[in-house]
């Protein structure tokens, strides 16, 4: 039992920023703009969070103040993607050029940036920034005594609880109310299936595309530094494919935010159950292989593609997205 | 002061290349039907654009009620309570009728939506002016007829007194063109100014008051319609005497070129069959037009035929030779030719060169390959031979990148290659949308020669001048069945339209003989 | 005379041609800017290494030969399927995969490099059918997929190394050595090593240019390269005109993956490199993307532009230690950036010569 809520919290702690990236790139998507750059995003968001809490932390500010120090952090995480995806905003709405040249771009451009930023700041050749060890959010908090043996729940919840989790999962919530039911996400969404009628009736289409790929650039930034947390190492200049990853969350998603949720709980659990073979029965653990992690490694990838291979055909993506908006041509 | 509502002066708007509106003046008075007159390409859609504020004019000025205005987007336009519906309707397809009606202008407190206190006003002014909708259906499930209706809707929702209406008619049966034009009057006896643009002109002859006629971006006059002619519309529209009628000998059909039977395809988009069981020929010498309301399987039934589609049951054969399961290059090699019915995403590949798409069909042939390598300089030859026969216009010749080539230029291009071919069989699929009348007749001309010449030709039209005038046999198509067949001698247009309606149907279906149709209904 | 000049100028090739070279110059400022901000004091000396480190001597020069051929081969993959119509970003997996594929066959299989070579084709192929399969079949898209497969690629093959000791060399992060092991494996030298002065060149680079020429020759004077093309540009025309689209797609897929994954066999059957296993993607399939995008795709082009891009990386390696050489890696980011100026500067140039027409009383239709 204790294995499932171990597992189980280390999903959900994987499942967060696979959340809400994807919620990003729906965001972008429903206006009409496809957001190759997450990857990049993402880097940069973890990047500046992740110099913001060890700058607090070499200061002590950080370890008096822990909970604050990591809401800002998310802030600034996610502030530094939205000024990034600007960038991607410049290139495809405005310039109109082919969507993934902008993103591909900012895909290179950060993690060589946070390499050469990581070197100018902590020295050459050190290129990982460490993360303080006062971010998890502990029963102290609350007052309470954390047990000598955790109890399931309390496994479940504090083994691994950062501030990240509740918010990402605010986040979700605002998002469905946004998306449905404000007439900011009515006319978000009018742009990416139908821009011209959105036009027609004097929306800014232009205005509502940077939106969405600005506040994909913000949910993205967040989602760096929350990857980055869960990763628990410290800071790499890379966030192996989890940009990638959200936006396939968002494909079998079907743009919706609640079954995105769904999906990233789905490929969380793939890449988390490869460290639990030795303790799941039924799970193999090829011990006549060498190096067998491998297999668990390349897991949630090949799950990701039986199941894009089982939806594509199906999924309804706005209609409009990926075609610059050009008022000329009507 | 004056009676005019509205007043468009002088007005110029240039576009790269070309001077869409010179010097146009219009003015509309309140509570009349204006109709806007003009070829495809005359400049009518650019002058309402500018009227509503999608485009800035480059001279001359506004006048709403006496008063000089600037318009600089639809919001204004609003403002100034005019609403436009588009050719292409300007509708969200997932989105409700309700939400569609509502974009733009919702209400709302501090940014959530309040859709009740909009159903209320929507349900209210559709029972006002006799308009029947669906609030909650979503746009992709509803009608054609419907999805005007929302337009209409969305006009009336927004208090819009000027109401602009671009090619209205373009995709509604008789009936429904009848109810709309019922819908306009009712308008205007609520007050309401209409703008209608169309280049129909017994639409104009009934439902308009006054005309203003454009040509080549040039206003060439506005008389009363009541004062005027068909004759006397169509010569200003075009500069020249046009024959409403087309001349066609008699030509007495020979063998059968195309049988088609029990053809069944499945539909993509739900479970029942798109086209049911089709039987019907098309011989030698002459003109087939399948009729009938697009979204009847008329599509669906071209796919199958050129092969693109599979059919689930049936039996095709070209002059005694079974394609029912041959390909799509063989049943081109076997003597089929296809004018498709979307130049750009079916007959040509844009970013090629016009000699490239010139030898679209035949490039495998040994005359213009070796090896696998192709003879440009062959090709060129041929694409230079096609162009002078056929006068297709371009910037450069053979090696002009056919993206900025004109349409009707385009379309010459396609029947060029599609008619040298010599085939056995010429489907063409709305050959002349969107084409003004100078390329209409000639295509016209084209599709009439082949016939002459011992061709068959299968035509798919919407247009129900086109099916009355080329066309020797009708055959009505409705939810997939032949509902009728005529000769065009043999039935008026307003018949005909019930038949597209679906309101009537035979017993006798598609072949040529008295043998067959196996008269169940 | 003058038209005839105009007319040159302002051809596509030429504004295509002219775009680049803008994007390449405002990219070295940007890097110098960059330069300065992390240590102006030897920020000129940088710049200096950037631009002339690789002409600066024949066993310099040797070594951008050496790398511009792998690079050459990612860049006529990811070129090659732009050309009809697919973004390649799997070129680093089919890179991989050939990469073993090459070093199986040379390290266990004791066969000659040019076999090697084949059997790299033949990986890089296999991994990218099956992108191009599930896009013509299922229309997942190939991005993503590719993506997927990039990583698969990667943990697969380190999977497989480790379970092939006769792959590995005694410590096992890294390949066994090639020379030591098979020397017919290593790709010849024809004395180039002689002539520059330096074990890092072999004759790999005459191959690829052969290879960028018959790519050249495939897409514009066949009718294979036409209907791939036409398949590129637009899917329903070509169908209505009788091309099998889904087989295209595979093939153009399989086509480009071959290309990448020859790319690897190149790199690592040249005796001087070892494949260490990595958690990483390589970087060698994601640099092709420049390259391509540099040249328009143009096959002649991709010569020129991945010798260009193996020149400042060259230049990079030489401004150690007092410069990070990822600098190199953001000046090629933000010349593939500013192609999507180059785009809106083709544009323009498009309409004054359109409104001048005009103007001139010739109406061009829009």
């Amino acid at each position: 039992m204790i294995v499932v809520a171990d597992i189980l919290s280390a999903t959900i702690i994987f499942a967060i920023p696979l959340l809400v990236v994807a919620l990003g790139g729906m965001y972008s998507e429903r206006s009409g703009t496809i957001n190759i750059a997450l990857e990049g995003i993402m880097i940069i968001g973890a990047l500046f969070g992740c110099l913001f809490l060890n700058a607090t932390d070499n200061s002590g500010w950080g370890g008096k103040n822990p909970q604050l120090a990591v809401l800002l952090a998310i802030l600034i995480a996610g502030a530094a993607g939205l000024i990034f995806s600007f960038l991607l905003a410049i290139a495809s709405v405005s310039l109109k050029a082919d969507q993934t040249i902008g993103g591909t771009a900012l895909n290179m451009f950060a993690p060589a940036f946070a390499i050469v930023l990581t070197w100018a700041i902590q020295g050459q050749g050190q290129t990982t920034i460490g993360i303080p060890n006062w971010i998890p959010i502990k029963l102290s908090i609350f007052g309470l005594k954390a047990s000598e043996n955790p109890g399931f729940f309390e496994r479940i919840l504090f083994k691994n609880f950062y501030l990240t989790t509740p918010i990402v999962l605010l986040i979700l919530v605002v998002t469905v109310f946004v998306i449905y039911k404000t007439r900011f996400g009515l006319r978000l969404r009018s742009c990416g299936e139908h821009p011209q009628a959105a036009d027609s009736v004097g929306i800014n289409v232009y205005r509502y595309r940077y939106t969405g790929v600005m506040i994909s650039g913000f949910l993205g930034g967040i989602g760096g530094l929350a990857f980055t947390i869960a990763a628990g190492s410290g800071f790499q200049s890379t966030v192996a494919g989890y940009g990638f990853f959200a936006l396939a969350v968002m494909i079998f998603g079907n743009w919706h935010p609640v079954r995105i949720f769904g999906a990233a709980l789905f490929f969380a659990l793939f890449k988390v159950i490869g460290s639990y073979t030795g303790s799941i029965p039924f799970l193999p653990s090829f011990t006549g292989v060498k190096s067998a992690d491998y297999i668990y490694q390349m897991l949630p990838y090949i799950v990701t593609m039986i199941v894009l291979i089982f939806t594509s055909k199906k999924s309804r993506a706005p209609k409009a997205e990926g075609i610059p908006y050009d008022k000329s041509k009507r | 002061m004056s009676d005019y509502i509205v007043e468009m002066l002088n007005i110029t708007k240039i576009f790269p290349g070309i001077k869409a509106n010179d010097d146009i003046t219009l003015q509309l008075k309140k509570g009349e039907v204006h109709a806007l007159l003009g070829e495809n390409g005359a400049g009518k859609s650019t002058l309402m654009s500018v009227l509503f504020g999608l485009y800035q004019p480059d001279g001359g000025s506004i006048r709403i009620n006496g008063e000089d205005v600037k318009i600089n987007n639809p919001n204004d336009a609003n403002a100034l309570n005019i609403g436009m519906v588009h050719q292409h309707f300007m509708l969200v397809e997932v989105f409700s009728v309700l939400d569609n009606i509502i974009l733009g202008v919702e209400p709302n407190s501090a940014g959530v939506l309040k859709r009740a206190e909009a159903r209320t006003k929507i349900v209210e002014l559709s029972k006002k002016y006799g308009l029947s909708i669906e609030p909650d259906a979503l746009i992709e499930d509803v009608s054609v007829g419907m999805q005007q209706r929302v337009e209409i809707l969305k006009m009336l929702y927004r208090d819009n007194e000027i109401l602009i209406f671009d090619e209205p008619t373009a995709v509604l049966t008789p009936q429904e063109i009848k109810e709309l034009m019922q819908i306009m009057k009712g308008l205007t006896a609520e007050g309401k100014s209409i703008l209608f643009i169309t280049h129909k002109l017994n639409e104009i002859m009934e439902v308009a008051d006054r005309c203003t006629v454009l040509r080549k971006g040039k206003c060439i006059g506005t008389v009363n319609v009541a004062d005027t002619t068909v004759e006397e519309l169509s010569r200003m529209m075009v500069g020249r005497d046009v024959q409403l009628v087309i001349d066609k000998k008699e030509m007495a059909p020979g063998k059968t070129v195309l049988k088609a039977e029990h053809i069944t395809v499945p539909s993509r988009l739900h479970k029942n069959n798109a086209v049911k069981d089709i039987t019907f020929d098309v011989r030698a010498g002459e003109i087939v037009c399948l009729a009938g309301i697009e979204g009847n399987g008329q599509s669906e039934l071209i796919y199958a035929m050129t092969g693109i589609e599979k059919m689930s049951r049936g039996k095709l054969t070209l002059n005694g030779t079974d394609i029912s399961k041959a390909s799509i290059r063989s049943r081109s090699k076997s003597g089929i030719s296809h004018i498709p019915e979307d130049r750009h995403k079916y007959g040509l590949i844009l970013d090629y060169s016009l000699a490239d798409n010139l030898v679209l069909q035949r490039y495998w042939e040994p005359e213009f390959q070796n090896r696998g390598f192709i003879r440009k300089a062959k090709v060129r030859k041929y694409a230079e031979k096609l162009i002078g026969q056929y006068d297709v216009r371009s910037g450069q010749g053979a090696d002009t990148m056919v993206r900025s080539m004109s349409g009707g230029n385009q379309q010459k291009a396609i029947i060029a290659r599609e008619i040298d071919k010599d085939p056995e069989l010429l489907i063409a699929i709305q050959p002349t949308r969107g084409l003004d009348i100078g390329a209409i007749e000639y295509i016209h001309s084209q599709l009439i020669a082949q016939r002459d010449s011992g061709k068959a030709v299968l035509l798919v039209s919407l247009e129900l001048d086109e099916v009355m005038n080329v066309s020797d046999r009708i055959l009505v198509m409705y939810e997939g069945e032949i509902v009728g067949e005529f000769k065009p001698s043999e039935i008026a247009v307003e018949q005909l339209g019930l038949y597209m309606a679906g309101a009537k149907r035979d017993a006798r279906k598609g072949l040529s003989d008295n043998e067959g149709g196996e008269g169940n209904t | 005379m003058k038209n005839k000049i105009r007319t040159f100028l302002t051809s596509q090739g030429m504004i295509s041609f002219i775009a680049s070279v803008a994007s390449i110059a405002i990219g070295l400022i940007f890097g110098y800017i960059l330069l300065v901000c992390f240590n102006s004091g030897q920020a000129f000396n940088g710049l200096g290494k950037i631009l002339f480190a690789g002409a600066s001597s024949a066993e310099k020069f040797s070594k951008v030969l050496y790398q511009a051929a792998p690079l050459m081969l990612t860049g006529l993959s990811v070129g090659f399927a732009f050309r009809t119509g697919l973004f390649n970003i799997g070129a680093s997996g089919q890179y991989t995969m050939g990469t073993f594929f090459a070093l199986y066959a040379g390290l266990v299989l004791k066969c000659p490099w040019w076999a090697a070579l084949l059997a790299a084709m033949l990986g890089g192929a296999i991994w990218g059918a099956v992108p191009g399969f599930c896009k013509a079949l299922f229309n997942v898209n190939e991005v993503i997929t590719s993506i997927m497969f990039n990583w698969i690629g990667m943990f697969l093959v380190n999977l497989l190394m480790a379970n092939i000791p006769a792959m590995l060399a005694p410590n096992a992060d890294r390949t066994a050595n090639l020379a030591a092991a098979n020397k017919s494996g290593i790709i010849p030298k024809w004395g180039l090593d002689t002539l520059f002065g330096s074990d890092y060149i072999n004759i790999s680079i005459f191959i690829t240019i052969l290879v960028a020429l018959i790519i050249y020759l495939i897409l514009n004077k066949t009718t294979f390269g036409y209907e791939l093309k036409a398949c590129g540009f637009n899917r329903n025309a070509s169908i209505y005109a009788g091309i099998n689209a889904k087989r295209n797609i595979v093939l153009s897929m399989v086509i480009a993956g071959a290309l990448s994954g020859l790319g690897g066999g190149i790199y690592y059957l040249s005796g001087t490199a070892q494949y260490t296993i990595v958690k990483s993607l390589l970087a060698m399939g994601f640099n092709g993307i420049p390259v391509a995008l540099l040249a328009t795709s143009n096959p002649i082009g991709i010569i020129f532009s991945s010798i260009f891009v193996s020149y400042i990386q060259v230049g990079g390696e030489a401004m150690q230690p007092e410069f990070a050489k990822e600098i190199i890696d953001i000046i090629i980011s933000v010349i593939i950036y500013l192609s999507a100026f180059a785009l809106l500067l083709k544009g323009v140039i498009r309409k004054i010569l359109s409104m001048r027409k005009a103007k001139q009383g010739e109406g061009v239709s829009q």
